[in-house]
C-alpha cells in the first residue's frame, strides 16, 4: 500500500482547472519528484493535496484514507504535512515554539519527538531560542523541514525547498530529504533543478502544462530527451 | 506636589483601562488583521449589559455584574464575527472591505444603544466607597480592584500567550494563518475563540471605565477607542506588550496633563505623544515587522 496515493487530480483557480487528471503514487521510504517547465502546475499539485485548494474531481488518499474532502488542518494528524516555498516558518516565534506548534497535530509525546527532530537537524538544537526570523534563508527551510517532522508524517510534501539557497545549502537540505525518507517516509519534493532531482530521487514525474506528461524511476527520465520535454518539442 | 501624585494615581487607574481595551483591540487585530472600529461600541455595549445586570434586571453585585456583562460582551463578539464580519471576510480578500463594515456596525451598535437605554446619563449602582493613602497616592476600593483586575489579566494575557497550546496557536496564526492552517492549528476556532476574548475584554474595559468616570453613556466607548489607538499605536501595531507599554504611558501622560493644563487638552496629549514617538520610531515602541 502506497503511503500517498492521488488519483485524477484536477484543481485550480476559479473555474478554470490548472492541473487535470494528476495521478501519483508514493512508498513509505522513497523520494518522488516532480520536475516540469514554469506554469506546470508543480505547486498547485501541492497545493491541492494539502488542503489549500480543493480538488475539483479526483481522490487524494493517505495512509488508506480517504483525505479528498478533510478540512486543511486535519490533514497533518492524517500523517501528510506541507512545507511551503515561501514564508514556511512562524518568523516571530522561536524555533522551540515552531517545533512546538508543528507538534500539535500529533498525538505522540511533543517533548521526546523534538529530542528526535533535533538529532537529526543538530544546527537547530543549537538555536532553540532564537526567534526564527533571524534565521538565515537555508536554516529557515531546515526549520520548515523539521516543524513539519514533528507529527512523524508518512507523507512529507515539499514545494522548492532549495530555492534561493547557496549550493552548499541545497546539499545539506537535499542529504537531509534523503536521510527523512530513509527514516520511513515517502518524501515527495517539486525541484526546479533537473540535476539534483535526478540524482537524488527514485521516482519522478515530469507535468507539463498540468497534466503529468510522464513518470518513472530517475534512471527511466534520466535516458528520456528531456530538453524537448522540457521546450515543448515532444 | 500633592497635585502630582494625585494625577499619577489617576493616571494608573487609566492607564489599567486603557491596558485592558488596547489588549482586547490588538489580539483581535493580529488574527484577523482588520482593524474593528466597533471596539468602542463594544466597550459601551458591555458596559450597558453590566449596567442592566446591575441596576435593572438582577441587581447583582457591581463585579459580579461586571464579570457577566463581560462574557456577554464575549458572546455577542463572537455572534457579530459569525453572522456579519466573516463573512465579508471571507468574501473580500481585501481588509478595506471589512473595515468599513465594522464602521457600519459601529454606528448600528450606537443607535442600538440610545434606542434602549436613551441619552441619559446612566449610573452603576456602587457600594459606599473608601480612599486609601498608598505612599502619596490616593485612591478609592474600586480604583484599586480596577487597577488589580488590570494586573491579573496582562499576567493571564501573557501566560495564555507564552505557555498555552491555545496561546502559542494564537500567535503562530497572527504570524501566518495559511502556515498555520497547514501546519494542523484549526484556524476558525482560534479565530472564534479570539473574538470572545477581545469581546470580553472590551465589555470589561468598558464597565470599569463606567465605573472609573462614576457615570455611563452610549458615547463613551467611541470617544475612549481615540485613547486606545493612540496606546495601540504608540506601543507598536499589534504588538501585545507594546499595547499594554503604550497604555501606560498615554494614560499616565494625559492624566498628569491634566492636573496642570485645561483637562479638555487630554485627547489633544494623547495624539502629541503618538505624533512624538511616530517621529522618533515610525512603527511604534515595540513593533513587529512584517504587521501592517
Amino acid at each position: 500500500m502506497p503511503a500517498l496515493c492521488a488519483e485524477a487530480v484536477s484543481a485550480g483557480y476559479g473555474r478554470s482547472p490548472i492541473i487535470t487528471g494528476i495521478s501519483l503514487t508514493a512508498e513509505l521510504g522513497t523520494v518522488t519528484t516532480i520536475i516540469g517547465p514554469n506554469g506546470a502546475g508543480k505547486s498547485t499539485f501541492i497545493k491541492s493535496l494539502v488542503g489549500i485548494l480543493r480538488p475539483m474531481s479526483g481522490r487524494v488518499i493517505v495512509n488508506d484514507v480517504d483525505i479528498t474532502h478533510l478540512a486543511g488542518h486535519r490533514i497533518p494528524g492524517h500523517g501528510m504535512v506541507y512545507v511551503p516555498q515561501n514564508d514556511n516558518v512562524f518568523k516571530r516565534l522561536t524555533v522551540r515554539e515552531n517545533l512546538e506548534v508543528g507538534g500539535f497535530a500529533s498525538r505522540a509525546d511533543p517533548r521526546s519527538r523534538m529530542e528526535e527532530v533535533l538529532g537529526i537537524f543538530t544546527d537547530l538544537a543549537k538555536a532553540v531560542d532564537k526567534k526564527a526570523g533571524f534565521l538565515s534563508g537555508g536554516q529557515q527551510n531546515l526549520l520548515a523541514i523539521a516543524r513539519a517532522l514533528m507529527v512523524d508524517p508518512a507523507v512529507i510534501l515539499l514545494d522548492e525547498p532549495t530555492a534561493g539557497l547557496s549550493p552548499a545549502y541545497t546539499d545539506v537540505v537535499w542529504n537531509q530529504i534523503e536521510r527523512i525518507s530513509h527514516l520511513n517516509t515517502a518524501a515527495v519534493v517539486v525541484e526546479q533543478n533537473v540535476e539534483r532531482a535526478l540524482k537524488h530521487s527514485d521516482h519522478v514525474h515530469i507535468f507539463v502544462a498540468g497534466r503529468n506528461h510522464v513518470n518513472g524511476t530517475a534512471d527511466e527520465i534520466a535516458s528520456l530527451d528531456l530538453p524537448s520535454i522540457f521546450l515543448g518539442r515532444s | 506636589m500633592q497635585l502630582f501624585w494625585l494625577s499619577v494615581g489617576f493616571g494608573l487607574v487609566t492607564a489599567s483601562v486603557l491596558a485592558v481595551s488596547a489588549v482586547g483591540l490588538s489580539l483581535q487585530f493580529g488574527i484577523t488583521n482588520y482593524i474593528n472600529f466597533a471596539y468602542g461600541d463594544f466597550m459601551a455595549l458591555g458596559a450597558y449589559f453590566s449596567y442592566a445586570l446591575n441596576n435593572e434586571l438582577l441587581h447583582l453585585n457591581i463585579w459580579v455584574a461586571t464579570v457577566c456583562g463581560s462574557v456577554g460582551m464575549g458572546l455577542f463578539a463572537v455572534l457579530v464575527n459569525h453572522f456579519i464580519l466573516a463573512p465579508f471576510a471571507r468574501r473580500f480578500r481585501k481588509t478595506f472591505y471589512v473595515l468599513i463594515v465594522t464602521f457600519g456596525l459601529s454606528l448600528v451598535l450606537l443607535n442600538l444603544e440610545y434606542s434602549i437605554w436613551g441619552a441619559d446619563v446612566r449610573f452603576f449602582n456602587m457600594p459606599m466607597d473608601r480612599a486609601h493613602h498608598l505612599g502619596p497616592i490616593l485612591l478609592t476600593n474600586a480604583q484599586l480592584i480596577v487597577m488589580g483586575i488590570a494586573v491579573l489579566l496582562m499576567l493571564g494575557v501573557h501566560t495564555l500567550l507564552k505557555t498555552t497550546r491555545l496561546g502559542k496557536s494564537m500567535r503562530a496564526m497572527s504570524d501566518n494563518t495559511s502556515l498555520a492552517m497547514t501546519s494542523g492549528i484549526d484556524t476558525k476556532r482560534i479565530t472564534t475563540i479570539t473574538w470572545f476574548l477581545s469581546g470580553t475584554l472590551a465589555g470589561l474595559s468598558g464597565t470599569v471605565l463606567g465605573i472609573t468616570e462614576g457615570n455611563l453613556t452610549p458615547a463613551a466607548g467611541e470617544l475612549f477607542l481615540f485613547v486606545i489607538f493612540a496606546a495601540v499605536i504608540v506601543g507598536g501595531v499589534g504588538s501585545i506588550y507594546g499595547a499594554m507599554a503604550g497604555a501606560l504611558l498615554i494614560g499616565l501622560a494625559t492624566e498628569i496633563s491634566a492636573a496642570y493644563i485645561n483637562p479638555a487638552y487630554k485627547l489633544d496629549i494623547a495624539f502629541v505623544i503618538l505624533i512624538l514617538t511616530l517621529l522618533v520610531r515610525p512603527s511604534g515602541l515595540f513593533a513587529r515587522p512584517g504587521k501592517a
